[in-house]
């Protein structure tokens, strides 16, 4: 009554973590390693990864807002040439599939990094290696300031970019929305004509704190993107509309801190859910989340395949 | 487990019972004590690991109208109850300070490097405490450490007797009585044949001298000794400027940084370092050395240090 499929990738439950709001190797070393043996998720998504290292945006980065919070790291990280030879070897030890996002600043990065990604997969895997490992492209990312989500913005370019990925890329292929846009069914009707095999939906929505003391904005980017429960109803909406207009699956996420909050995505018509900003309160979150849902699954006498899209139809 | 009810992770609340792990659970209220203008709450946390002095925890009230934990240092331990100091500064804190006792606490820590107590008491100098405000949080623990270190390990006779020495800095006398908390493991240093003076500074001269705690340090500090200082980044910014006119003085800064998760996920808590490179405060600090964060040991800026 839990399983998910994705492509060609199984889950055990639908639960998830959202790019980006866990460090599993880091929780490993903090925790325990019980961390990496029985993980907190059905399939870890590492943070984006891009070609380059990045050293992300300056400080402050981060502020805790009504009912969330607000980010602005910027992509930080060690560039795909660092992943692959430090993180991906230890991250396939996992006993769970890995949902590897990638960010570009152009169509050519995207592809690059698919291409990278692929040939160390076949490396370390085989042929098999498409049950393990899926991609996510981030083309929603709000706090960089080129490519990403001004592809993601425009329906035309998304359909470019994960055609391209598309073409060298035969394992499960997810793009990543973003809400900053005016209608989010149209760059999702762009992925899935262009080969997505299922969209995330949504990245965090652009906002703008102030410092109180200054009257000056707070982030270090200015901008960041909010997410958190204050999020929860504009993203059941975005979901809501993609699984009017998408056939194929749906990653719900966005405020998701409970398992009502799982099932009211899966209700709305995600096929997986994605916990993102409580995992920052309680990185074992998704493990609760799970054992919850099997709970209240049970209560209904449900199955999660019943329940996605449920709310679609008539009491 | 496809297909069956998933596995509870982690089994209990302390996966690092009794090891070297960090856990969240909840705690229990069991003293809520007021000094002046801050408040030291102590809990009693189920299979609370013990903590290296400098780590923190991520606390957040059970029943909290705030979002996120918030990173306080680790001020004192005894078995499972465990102290921290806290200033009411914001909405999560402030609800920190206000429980009474028998409420609940989620708790995940003991987080970060802390200090080394190798490092601190090596070499012929005394060591030195400098703190500004709150950031003596992490010092009653420091010295009850250094205490049982040379209660296990006593100076040589014929050596001189060492010294800790404690250099406070608050806003005001309110604020001052943060100092206290500091009496008994200092004694507990005097009676391991540790001398350990202090100097209490005010910035309104309500207590100690009209001073800041930098300015103290220019009396004070003397070549040879080893710095462990905490406050907020204005405070570690004169810190690291009166020490590059002192020579062979080592340095190590505990930094303040607002943080989401406290373990190394959300990349919040970033600070820049003297190579350029950024690191987090709370998985490759709270603790820096001086030559991590400031170029050729002398102060730079570092573009966007912690906030």
């Amino acid at each position: 009554m839990m399983p998910v499929r994705l492509g060609p990738l199984l889950l055990a439950h639908p639960i998830i973590n959202a790019s980006g709001t866990m460090e599993i190797l880091d929780l490993a070393e903090v925790l325990g390693p019980d961390v990496l043996s029985v993980p907190p998720v059905a399939a870890y998504v590492p943070k984006t990864i891009t070609m380059d290292a990045r050293t992300g945006n300056p400080a402050p980065r981060i502020l805790e807002t009504p009912g969330g919070m607000i980010n602005a790291i910027g992509l930080e990280g060690e560039g795909l040439k660092g992943f692959v030879a430090d993180r991906l070897p230890r991250l396939l030890a996992l006993p769970c599939p890995l949902i590897i996002s990638i960010g570009g600043f152009s169509l050519d990065e995207y592809v690059g990094l698919a291409a990278g990604l692929r040939e160390a997969l076949e490396a370390a895997l085989g042929d098999g290696w498409t049950a393990k490992a899926g991609l996510e492209l981030n083309i929603s990312c709000p706090n960089v300031h080129s490519g990403c989500v001004s592809i993601g913005s425009n329906p035309a370019e998304t359909e470019l970019v994960v055609g391209a990925v598309r073409k060298i890329w035969p394992g499960l292929l997810i793009a990543k929305l973003t809400p900053n846009v005016t209608d989010i069914t149209a760059i999702a009707r762009a992925a899935e004509a262009a080969g997505a095999d299922a969209v995330a939906a949504v990245n965090t929505y652009k906002g703008l704190v102030i410092d109180r003391k200054t009257l000056r904005p707070y982030l270090g980017n200015v901008t960041g993107g909010l997410s958190g429960p204050a999020i929860k109803p504009l993203a059941l909406r975005a979901v809501y509309e993609l699984y009017e207009t998408v056939g194929i699956p749906i990653v719900g996420m966005g405020g998701v801190a409970t398992a009502r909050d799982v099932l009211e995505f899966m209700a709305c018509g995600a096929a997986a859910v994605a916990v993102g900003s409580a995992a920052f309160r309680d990185p074992s979150v998704g493990a609760s989340l799970a054992v919850d849902l099997w709970d209240e699954l049970t209560a209904r006498g449900t199955s999660v395949a019943d329940v996605v899209g449920v709310a679609h139809r008539p009491v | 487990m496809a297909g069956g009810a998933p596995a509870v992770w982690p089994p209990v609340a302390g996966a690092g019972a009794g090891g070297a792990f960090a856990a969240r659970c909840l705690g229990a209220v069991v003293e809520n004590r007021s000094l002046g203008s801050l408040v030291w709450l102590t809990l009693e946390v189920p299979g609370w690991p013990g903590a290296v002095p400098g780590q923190f925890a991520m606390l957040q009230a059970r029943d909290s109208g705030c979002f996120l934990g918030r990173p306080l240092s680790v001020s004192a331990q005894y078995g499972e109850v465990v102290s921290f100091m806290i200033a009411p500064i914001g909405e999560g804190t402030r609800e920190l300070c206000a429980l009474s006792v028998g409420e609940q606490v989620w708790v995940l820590g003991p987080l970060g490097n802390g200090f080394d107590l190798d490092l601190l008491t090596a070499g012929p100098g005394r060591t030195v405490l400098v703190g500004g405000g709150v950031g003596a949080a992490p010092f009653p623990l420091l010295l009850s450490a250094l205490a049982a270190r040379y209660q296990q390990t006593p100076p040589p006779a014929d050596a001189p007797k060492p010294e800790v020495l404690v250099l406070l800095g608050f806003r005001d006398a309110s604020q001052a009585c943060g100092a206290g908390p500091l009496a008994g493991a200092a004694e507990e240093l005097e009676a391991a044949g540790v001398s350990c003076p202090g100097e209490v500074a005010t910035e309104d001269g309500s207590i100690g001298r009209p001073e800041r705690v930098t300015e103290t340090m220019w009396r004070q500090v003397r070549p040879g000794d080893r710095l462990a200082v905490c406050g907020p980044w204005p405070m570690i910014e004169g810190v690291a400027k009166v020490c590059a006119c002192i020579p062979d003085v080592q340095v190590w800064y505990s930094l303040e940084a607002g943080m989401a998760c406290g373990v190394g996920s959300c990349h919040g808590c970033v600070v820049t370092l003297a190579d350029g490179s950024r690191a987090r405060v709370c998985r490759e600090g709270p603790v820096f050395s001086s030559a991590a964060l400031f170029d050729r040991g002398c102060f730079d800026a570092p573009a966007g240090g912690a906030s």
